[in-house]
């Protein structure tokens, strides 16, 4: 096919084109200047905020069969189901609320722990080995273990050989930090002392994975060892705190002895309670001189 | 995680006695990484006793020796030991709960039955239990629709209506199959608002008449329409109010249910509908059941099979009155079990002014109980919005207060919240107490003002505990 042919078929399919718009030619200027109107329209109000929308409440199927039934079905869990569609694709609405969510998870991993808030909270800060958040996302064995300036601050600062020594680190997740640490950490406080056991000189360790509380372990001498670390975000919450407990942890040993409690946040295990929660399994671990795979719970 | 506890049903009813033993099944339904879900997965009747009548010494009396000789017989032919009777409970229902020493024989009997084993009573949990005994809260919540059970027994009718699983409505009518007894071809006893009845539609009655199976089947008929009216599937004539037990409420006038299921002793004549005499138990039950069967109203809506008719009562005592707290929660296990505790419930307005919690708690609690300061009192609270740590211990500091004139050593502070905030808001009391009270604690549990719970001791690893709630007040 020569261009000639082809400029004449493309002639040929505008010259319809144009033929269809001619004829709806009564219908246009209307359509037209509705859309200058709105585009024109000026107003000092804010967008809605897309992320305050709760998944479990929103249905968006344009005339379903039984949208009751369907809503309750999402009540089980935050699924994105019944949420319409647009052709084959996802509607405006749901697309930007996926795109939200995606975000939210990114932030949530790249931000840092604003200082400000650990310092308010009474802890001091120490630095895992990684130098910075590119290095903690790619050199795990790294974030396990303290800096040299880390060692000396929990040998100075820290009581030697507490029956229990609790930190925070920010994990992979800054977020959830933010969002449950004083709320957690009360609770397992007050939980703590409502059974009469001490708690040796917490802290917050930057750019840290749960196998540092080994290390932590081992320096300061503590018979249970616990830290609070941000999980790794999904799309439906960013802020899931996890608190992994051992008993007199070793550098290297296996990870089966590590007890967990896992999805702390607003619309998971309530944060407080986690904390009173976690306070009773250390409690069990202190009496059973066991953690993880060996004990029972 | 599995644990069985063995629990009895002992149902005292107008016309029969019956027990049941069961084992409910105790499970934690969360990964092992996450905050326990303990709960009741299964419920299984393993025993049922033989169906006696009541006995009376006369008609104002329960022979107490009788009942529990039943009982003890029944115990020996299962083989169970009541020490090893987790829960449970014995209720006394219909017309024998109005008998004078309804009372003493229901303590008498639980005393008896097993040390965790409660005395229950009161037409609207026998409504709920007979309800639930029949599965019609299943069927509600499977077929997504509204159902109502009738529990037609010898002295009342008792209705519960579930919607898609959830009680919405109870009431109780004094409509029954033996509130007329016929011996050797006369009527031998006529209930009042039964006699009342009948003159009303113009066939007289009274003890000593000539049985009329004509007569007494157009009562029987009437008896019906009365309770397709408290089902709101026909109007209510002028005469209906007065059949309530107790000057009990109607269901809400606004319920419009589109399924029925039938229990007590006449449900089985609803369902097998069969041509022996009609005078054969010596009562009109057959006839009540011959007209609900004929009447148009009930066929308006979808019948359902009840799993259990003339045992729904007794099975929903044995299986249905323990529920097991959350699964977090703070108790010292030396206070345990505690019987018999009032409870005050706070309102989610009380909640909201924190201020004046301690204020109205303290004045509630003067007006709700008549006890002793040196009686246990249950406070309840929802619970809701006040779970951050702060929110807790501004609660907790209330409770406190508002208890201040209870301030017995020996006295556990008890308190039963409805979000899950139990373990917090009970390390948070001990904490603020400087640790000098015994605490108990424990969430995800509902109750209202004047209800009364037990709490048994500690199952599941000690993780929770059982809870009775004991009446019901509904309809409000």
């Amino acid at each position: 096919m020569d261009t000639k042919e082809l400029r004449a078929i493309i002639e040929g399919v505008l010259a319809e084109m144009n033929l269809d718009a001619a004829q709806q030619t009564t219908s246009e200027p209307v359509g037209t200047e509705a859309t200058k109107a709105v585009a024109c329209e000026i107003t000092d109000g804010c967008l809605d905020d897309i992320t305050a929308i709760d998944i479990k409440q929103q249905y968006l199927v344009k005339e379903p069969y039984d949208r009751e039934g369907f809503l309750e079905l999402k009540q089980f869990a935050p699924c994105r189901l019944g949420i319409g569609k647009a052709g084959a694709r996802y509607n405006t609405l749901p697309q930007l609320m996926f795109r939200a969510a995606h975000s939210a998870a990114q932030d949530a991993v790249f931000s840092d722990v604003d200082q400000n808030f650990v310092d308010s909270l009474g802890l001091f800060t120490i630095r895992s080995r990684c130098e910075n958040k590119d290095i903690y996302l790619t050199r795990p064995d790294l974030g396990r273990r303290l800096n040299e300036e880390a060692v000396a601050a929990v040998k100075e600062k820290c009581e030697k050989n507490p029956q229990v020594q609790i930190f925070v680190s920010d994990g992979l997740s800054s977020a959830a930090v933010a969002a449950n640490t004083k709320d957690v950490l009360a609770g397992l406080l007050q939980g703590l002392k409502s059974s009469g056991i001490k708690v040796g000189t917490p802290f917050f360790l930057k750019y840290g994975r749960v196998g540092a509380m080994d290390e932590i372990s081992e320096i300061t001498g503590a018979d249970v060892t616990c830290v609070l670390i941000g999980e790794r975000p999904g799309l439906i919450t960013a802020t899931s705190m996890s608190a992994y407990i051992a008993y007199k942890g070793t550098i290297g040993m296996p990870e089966a002895r590590r007890t967990v409690v896992s999805n702390i946040h607003s619309a998971g295990t309530i944060p407080a309670e986690a904390g009173a929660h976690i306070a009773e399994i250390i409690k069990t671990i202190l009496e059973k001189k066991a953690s993880g795979t060996d004990l029972k719970l | 995680m599995r644990e069985v506890i063995n629990s009895v049903g002992i149902d005292i009813g107008t016309s029969t006695t019956q027990l049941i033993f069961s084992k409910l099944t105790i499970e934690n339904l969360a990964t092992s990484y996450t905050v326990p879900r303990i709960s009741i997965v299964n419920t299984e009747v393993v025993y049922r006793s033989d169906i006696y009548f009541t006995p009376l010494t006369n008609a104002l009396t329960i022979d107490s020796e009788q009942v529990k000789n039943i009982v003890k017989g029944e115990y020996a032919k299962a083989k169970m030991d009541p020490k090893n009777l987790q829960t449970g409970a014995v209720i006394i229902t219909g017309e024998t709960a109005r008998k004078e020493n309804a009372n003493e024989v229901l303590s008498a009997l639980s005393k008896m039955a097993g040390e965790f084993v409660v005395a229950t009573a009161g037409p609207d949990l026998e409504s709920v239990l007979s309800a639930r005994g029949a599965g019609t809260d299943k069927m509600s919540e499977e077929d997504r629709n509204i159902i109502a059970n009738i529990d037609i027994g010898g002295g009342t009718s008792n209705i519960a209506i579930f919607q898609k699983g959830n009680l919405i409505g109870t009431t109780c009518l004094d409509i029954g199959g033996r509130l007329i007894k016929v011996e050797n071809g006369k009527i031998s006893y006529v209930y009042e608002k039964m006699a009342d009845l009948a003159a009303s539609i113009g066939i007289p009655i009274k003890v000593g008449d000539v049985a009329d199976k004509g007569n007494l089947k157009q009562l029987a008929t009437k008896m019906a329409q009365h309770l397709s009216m408290a089902l709101n599937l026909t109007d209510k004539d002028e005469r209906h109010q007065n059949l309530y037990t107790n000057d009990g409420i109607p269901v809400k006038s606004d319920i419009s249910i589109n399924g029925l299921t039938y229990s007590g002793g006449v449900a089985d004549i609803v369902y097998n509908p069969s041509s022996e005499d009609v005078f054969r138990y010596g009562d009109i039950g057959p006839l009540l059941g011959e007209a609900i069967n004929e009447n148009n109203d009930f066929r308006k809506v979808k019948r359902y099979d009840a799993v259990e008719t003339i045992r729904a009562t007794v099975v929903g005592a044995g299986t249905h009155t323990t529920e097991v707290s959350g699964s977090t929660i703070r108790y010292e296990a030396d206070c345990l079990p505690l019987k018999n505790i009032p409870v005050v419930k706070m309102t989610e307005e009380d909640e909201e002014n924190m201020e004046a919690f301690s204020g109205r708690l303290a004045e509630k609690i003067d007006i709700f109980t008549n006890r002793s300061r040196d009686e246990c009192v249950a406070v309840a609270i929802s619970g809701n919005n006040h779970t951050s740590f702060d929110a807790v211990q501004q609660l907790a500091m209330g409770i406190i207060n508002g208890l201040k004139a209870y301030d017995n050593p020996e006295i556990p502070v008890l308190v039963i919240v409805e979000s899950d905030i139990g373990k917090v808001l009970g390390n948070a009391l001990k904490v603020l107490m400087n640790q000098k009270r015994k605490v108990l604690c424990i969430d995800n549990i509902f109750v209202k003002d004047g209800d009364y719970v037990d709490i048994g001791e500690p199952v599941a690893n000690g993780r929770v505990v059982p809870v009775v709630t004991k009446t019901l007040i509904f309809n409000r």
